[in-house]
């Protein structure tokens, strides 16, 4: 016969987390364990940004911390004291980006768990490489998932922000 | 101005209804909605696929403060209560067995996640490993546990592990089988694959003040839920409330209850709302589609025309019957493709095993038998020399012709050459090849829905907006950007003044189900005879108020002709309504009924063919494929929205390539699941899809769908293996009868080849 | 269970370890580290987070002899600079296949190493080019070729007291060059099968790291000179050098696929290294 038993375990204590989220200033108090995709939904009800795998193997917590993309499921939020972060809600402050537009017109969006992970790791690649062509621009976007397959779509979605960008610069 | 006025909203790109919720992240789906005050639950499960439960000590997580309740079966009522479908074989909770990886043992209510996990977690179960059968072999051995107590069950096969079987024949198979010169007979083997949505699973229930349960859960069919949580819980129709938040990808997989059940006890019995919300890991224990084994005899004459066809297929369906065995019965019915066949066997089995139930699953079983038929069809041109297009153009049957014979024969509903022409020709059909690189070319075709019944209401409001209720869960389908573009074009509203309201069986008529790429078809005619039933109450209102003889009007899409002059449906309305104002409200049905003693409940309401071409290069050092090329041409009778049906297609295309080419959920010799969770079980990427990909469409405005359109939304994944397969053979020139086709099973049939033909 | 710190410096980050008696996990990038404690909630667990140490060696540091990566050099760091690029083509290439890009700006080089996975991506590369590891402890710190760091699967010579602080790669001589090639199961992010990576010198003498083939990614020894543009020489060596492969089955392939792309993998690592295409 055999058990599952466990060793028991201590109740959880809180830190204090002080960081900047979409450029407001916020305070987390959080176990050591929350990570910030959970801090995000769960403390500040920012719930663009999904949670599926929590193991950053698909992307939807996809969000910028100081200006870097991350998996937000791979971070904890103890660890970004100080920090900024800006998730799909701050990429949507003034209606639709760009991005956000051509997602649309191309159909790119179905059931749209991945997407505010697409849109901002697609956000995060326009704004390091400007020009990428659709291998760079799949090679970029891998580790954002999407069941429904909506890849090629997305692929003609950046392109043409992407265009729309070089033309006003 | 009404948008009939200008350009037509049907057959234009109308962006998704719900998009810009969606590209703002601002759609709420199960996870993203608050419960004030919700308990969470989470579930003790045992690291092994089949154990009998000896003890269960909940004390550990009862005595944590905030933990609410520990519930077992000894909680539930005795008997067991149990649910299903077609079979109402799946316990509430596990009734002192464990039948498979994953199924919940305990289920604690605590305030908070974090501490319904760790509570969970400290609940010690005693348990005993018990002979469980994880693969086909061992389920149909002799003396095999039974997976199910044969004293539950009615059914005739019930001391077995097969739960049903399903037999179709046509043609004197024997006499063929003596005429026939060539033979080819080969297994072919279709992986457990799980869906992988990209929202895992997850439940809310809440008790209501008058007793009832509300019930929210991101399902396909809230009235089959609605339907099923009355049973188990035993409240009227009217006392159970289901929400149904847009789902984040079904594919099938939402489309049955599971979890709800439970979910809904605990909230009676705790009186607070309790929220399960399951990790990934958690979901694929929750549903796959049934992997099936095919063992295929098939016969040729030397011009290549099928003279037999016999297929025996076991499905590989898991715990519990789910509609795995209508997955069964509906994927074999169709098991001898879309082919003009004299003579035709299929015996095929749904059978038992300690593994996660299946259920429905994009495809529905067509994309497992259609893998075993289409590589036959590859193996006779082989073996006859005949080029696999032309093996097809010989074979398939021609509009109206029938492709099922016997008791309930189904005939072609579509011109179905045109697909596989037009993927030959975009393929590049019969051009030369680089060395290394191979092609291939399939068709699939699976029924549409046998039966089906949708209900809709439509609301035009005094000011010429207008809402629509229709209960088909919108999962990424975009069902209701379509409900909106007939409402446009049929009542002459603006597309940005119609709403929308589906998920909530108290608010939205009913409807059967959101499944077999049916609600394009049948909401769609439910909304459609909505809409002119408004049309017909605002030509009566007008000719009431205005005193004008009926007989002089004549109501058209969004507008109303009068003898003075034709004025928009809403003018038309609002002189009708008068001042006090109002609405007219018109309703929808749209119903087919089955037919007694068919295998399928029914004839289908349409078919969606598919044909799909590869053409793939193999590396031939390390059996990797690279897809250079991937065609799908869908049969859609009329594209409603391109744009979405570029994207269903190219989806349900791209979701093929995964149990093509690399998915597969793999068991230890304990039933427990190996590749658990995204990091060792893979779905395709944006870097596994073909270097160019195109997808199209015929259009001969031939299907029952409102304007002639068809279901589209499973089609491109149907023959997506047959295709690879194909390919990759002709890349090396022998046949990979595996599924998925791995580099390193591909690399292991290149090194099996080389060792038969060693001067090569 | 898990508790965390942020120590103001190594100083202090040893003594947290200390008092951690065992449980203490350093933690920098987190993209390997979280993965597990996600999977092992109840397991007692210390995070020691060092990245805003105020003493941390920089992120990269070039000296006359070698590249001294610090705790803080993460993957998509290596893949921007084109001198690393031109003294270290495997490991740039390998860091560039390590995760998605947003786990290359998360994922630490070193702790890549740290956490000792036999398919690690970046441990061939490492090996072939003779990078060391530095160790700090209470006692100071110490320094071991990395062949001595790896022990066994998630073991390494990094004991619990301890943490590395550098991991230094030494400028290769004049006419070194390396290669590395993966095999996955899919083209997009995906885990390694079997990796390789070839060191070839001006001469003609290759090495091997070899990496999902073995408890730990193995340096193999050195092959005798030979003319990497000669395809019967590189089998040849290719043969002699992968004998040490001795890998397993498992979810990702089996023991016997694995050992045919061990030298599949080992011989288009060395044509790459020595820039030679190889003739289809």
């Amino acid at each position: 016969m055999s058990t599952n038993e466990v060793a028991p375990t201590n109740h959880l204590s809180d830190h204090q987390v002080t960081l900047e989220v979409n450029e407001q200033a916020v305070v987390l108090n959080v176990p050591a364990h929350r990570t910030l995709l959970d801090g995000l939904r769960d403390e500040l009800c920012l719930t663009g940004t999904k949670k599926c795998c929590a193991d950053g193997e698909c992307g939807a917590c996809t969000v910028f911390l100081d200006g870097v993309l991350v998996n937000s499921c791979l971070v904890l939020c103890v660890e970004t004291e100080g920090q900024s972060v800006t998730t799909i809600e701050g990429l949507s402050t003034n209606g639709l980006s760009d991005l956000q537009e051509e997602f649309l017109n191309s159909g790119a969006v179905q059931c749209g768990v991945c997407i505010p992970g697409q849109v901002v790791a697609a956000e995060g690649l326009l704004r390091t490489n400007p020009h990428a062509s659709a291998t760079e621009i799949r090679d970029a976007m891998a580790g954002n998932l999407c069941r429904c397959a909506g890849y090629e779509r997305i692929v003609q979605a950046i392109q043409v922000a992407a265009g729309r960008r070089v033309e006003i610069t | 101005m009404s948008a009939a006025n200008d350009a037509r909203a049907m057959g234009a790109p109308v962006i998704r209804y719900g998009g810009a919720e969606r590209v703002s992240g601002t759609q709420r789906y199960l996870s993203d909605i608050e419960f004030p005050d919700a308990a969470h639950v989470a579930f003790t499960t045992l690291p092994i696929g089949c154990a009998s439960i000896e003890s269960i000590d909940t004390t550990p997580a009862t005595t944590m403060p905030g933990v609410i309740g520990a519930f077992t079966a000894a909680d539930l009522p005795a008997p067991m209560p149990r649910f299903g479908i077609s079979h109402k074989d799946r316990s509430v909770i596990a009734d002192g067995v464990v039948n498979f990886h994953g199924e919940p043992v305990v289920a604690v209510v605590a305030e908070s996640p974090d501490l319904a996990r760790i509570a969970a977690d400290a609940v010690i179960v005693e348990w005993t490993e018990l002979a469980g059968v994880y693969d086909l072999d061992s389920a149909l051995a002799d003396g095999a546990r039974l997976v199910q107590d044969a004293a539950l069950r009615t059914d005739d096969h019930k001391h077995s592990n097969v739960l049903e079987t399903a037999d179709y024949a046509w043609g004197d198979l024997d006499e063929q089988q003596r005429e026939t010169a060539h033979v080819v007979e080969n297994t072919y083997e279709f992986p457990m694959v799980t869906h992988f949505t990209i929202e895992p699973g997850g439940v809310v229930a809440a008790p209501t003040d008058d007793g009832g349960i509300e019930v929210h859960s991101p399902v396909q069919h809230p009235y089959l839920l609605q339907r099923i949580l009355a049973d188990v819980v035993g409240l009227p129709l009217s006392k159970v409330r289901v929400i149904a938040p847009d789902p984040g990808g079904g594919f099938g997989g939402k489309q049955t209850p599971r979890y709800e059940p439970l979910m809904a006890v605990l909230a009676q019995r705790t009186q607070r709302t309790c929220r399960l919300i399951l990790s990934l890991e958690e979901t694929f224990q929750l549903m796959r589609r049934s992997g099936c084994r095919v063992d295929a005899r098939t016969g040729f004459r030397d011009d290549g025309t099928v003279t037999f066809h016999e297929l025996r297929a076991d499905f590989h369906i898991g715990a519990y019957a789910d509609v795995a065995p209508r997955v069964m019965t509906k994927g074999s019915y169709v098991g001898a493709g879309p082919y003009r066949i004299p003579a035709v066997r299929v015996h095929a089995r749904a059978v038992l095993t300690n593994t996660t139930p299946s259920c429905a699953f994009r495809g529905f079983g067509a994309p497992q038998v259609g893998w075993a038929t289409e590589s036959q069809i590859d193996a006779g041109a082989r073996l006859l020399g005949i080029d696999a297009l032309e093996m097809r153009r010989r074979n398939l049957v021609d509009l109206d012709e029938a492709f099922i014979r016997g008791d309930h024969e189904a005939r072609a509903d579509g011109r179905w050459h045109q697909s596989l022409e037009r993927a030959a020709e975009l393929i590049g059909w019969g051009e030369e090849l680089p060395e290394g690189r191979g092609r291939g070319i399939a068709v699939g075709i699976k029924p549409g829905a046998t039966s089906g019944l949708s209900q809709s209401l439509v609301r035009l409001l005094y000011d010429g907006s207008a809402i629509a209720y229709a209960g088909t869960s919108d999962m990424g389908q975009g069902a209701r950007t379509l409900w909106k573009q007939i409402l446009a074009d049929e009542l002459g509203v603006d597309l940005d003044r119609i709403s929308i309201v589906s998920g909530d069986t108290t608010a939205v008529p009913f409807d059967l189900q959101t499944s077999a790429s049916r609600s394009t078809v049948f909401m769609g005619n439910a909304v459609l005879e909505a809409c002119r039933d408004i049309r017909q109450r605002v030509l009566d209102l007008y000719a009431e108020a205005t005193d004008i003889s009926i007989d002089s009007l004549e109501a058209a899409p969004g507008e109303l002709s009068t003898p003075s002059g034709t004025l928009s449906l809403i003018e038309a309305a609002q002189v009708g309504l008068g001042s006090l104002r109002g609405e007219i409200i018109g309703q929808g049905t749209s119903r087919l009924r089955g037919v007694k003693g068919h295998p399928l409940g029914g004839d289908a309401a349409f078919y969606e063919f598919n044909a799909t071409a590869i053409e793939v290069e193999v590396d031939r050092e390390t059996g990797e494929v690279l897809l250079t090329k991937h065609v799908t041409v869908g049969d859609v009778g009329t594209e409603l929205n391109p744009l979405q049906v570029v994207a269903q297609d190219e989806g349900a295309a791209i979701m093929g390539l995964g149990h093509s080419l690399m998915e597969q959920v793999l068991l230890d010799e304990h039933g427990c699941i190996r590749n658990l969770g995204a990091l060792d079980y893979r779905i395709p990427t944006f870097n596994d899809v073909a270097v160019e990909m195109i997808s199209d469409s015929i259009e001969n405005h031939d299907g029952p769908g409102p304007y002639g359109c068809k279901g589209i939304s499973e089609g491109a994944l149907l023959c997506t293996a047959g295709a690879v397969g194909a390919a990759v053979a002709d890349a090396i020139g022998t046949p990979v009868r595996q599924l998925p086709l791995t580099a390193e099973r591909i690399w292991h049939a290149m090194q099996s080849a080389n060792a038969e033909q060693p001067t090569n | 269970m898990v508790q965390y710190c942020r120590p103001r410096d190594l100083s202090d980050a040893l003594e947290r370890l200390e008092e951690a008696n065992g449980r203490g996990r350093v933690l920098v990038g987190g993209t390997d580290l979280l993965v597990h404690v996600r999977r092992q909630p109840t397991e007692p667990v210390v995070l020691i987070d060092i990245k805003t140490a105020s003493d941390l060696p920089p992120a990269v540091e070039i000296t006359d002899e070698l590249v001294r990566f610090g705790p803080t050099a993460v993957m998509s760091s290596l893949a921007v600079d084109p001198q690393l690029r031109a003294w270290f083509p495997a490991l740039v290439d390998a860091s560039a296949v390590v995760g998605s890009v947003a786990i290359r700006n998360r994922a630490s080089l070193i702790g890549n190493i740290c956490n000792a996975s036999p398919a690690c991506d970046t441990a061939p590369a490492l090996l072939v080019h003779d990078a060391r590891v530095t160790i700090l402890s209470q006692d100071g710190t110490r320094s071991m070729p990395l062949t001595d760091f790896f022990l066994a699967p998630g073991r390494t010579a990094c004991a619990s007291g301890e943490l590395v602080i550098a991991l230094d790669v030494p400028i290769p001589a004049n006419g070194f060059r390396s290669g590395f090639q993966r095999l996955t199961r899919r083209r997009g992010v995906d885990l390694a099968t079997v990796s390789a990576a070839a060191g070839v010198t001006d001469r003609g003498v290759v090495t091997l790291g070899l990496g999902a083939v073995a408890p730990t990614p193995l340096l193999t020894a050195e092959s005798a000179p030979i003319d990497c543009a000669d395809a019967d020489q590189v089998a040849a060596v290719v043969d002699e050098l992968t004998a040490v492969a001795n890998p397993i089955s498992d979810v990702r392939a089996g023991r016997e696929y694995r050992l045919a792309m061990t030298r599949v993998l080992a011989k288009r690592a060395v044509l790459a290294a020595a820039q030679i295409e190889e003739a289809s």
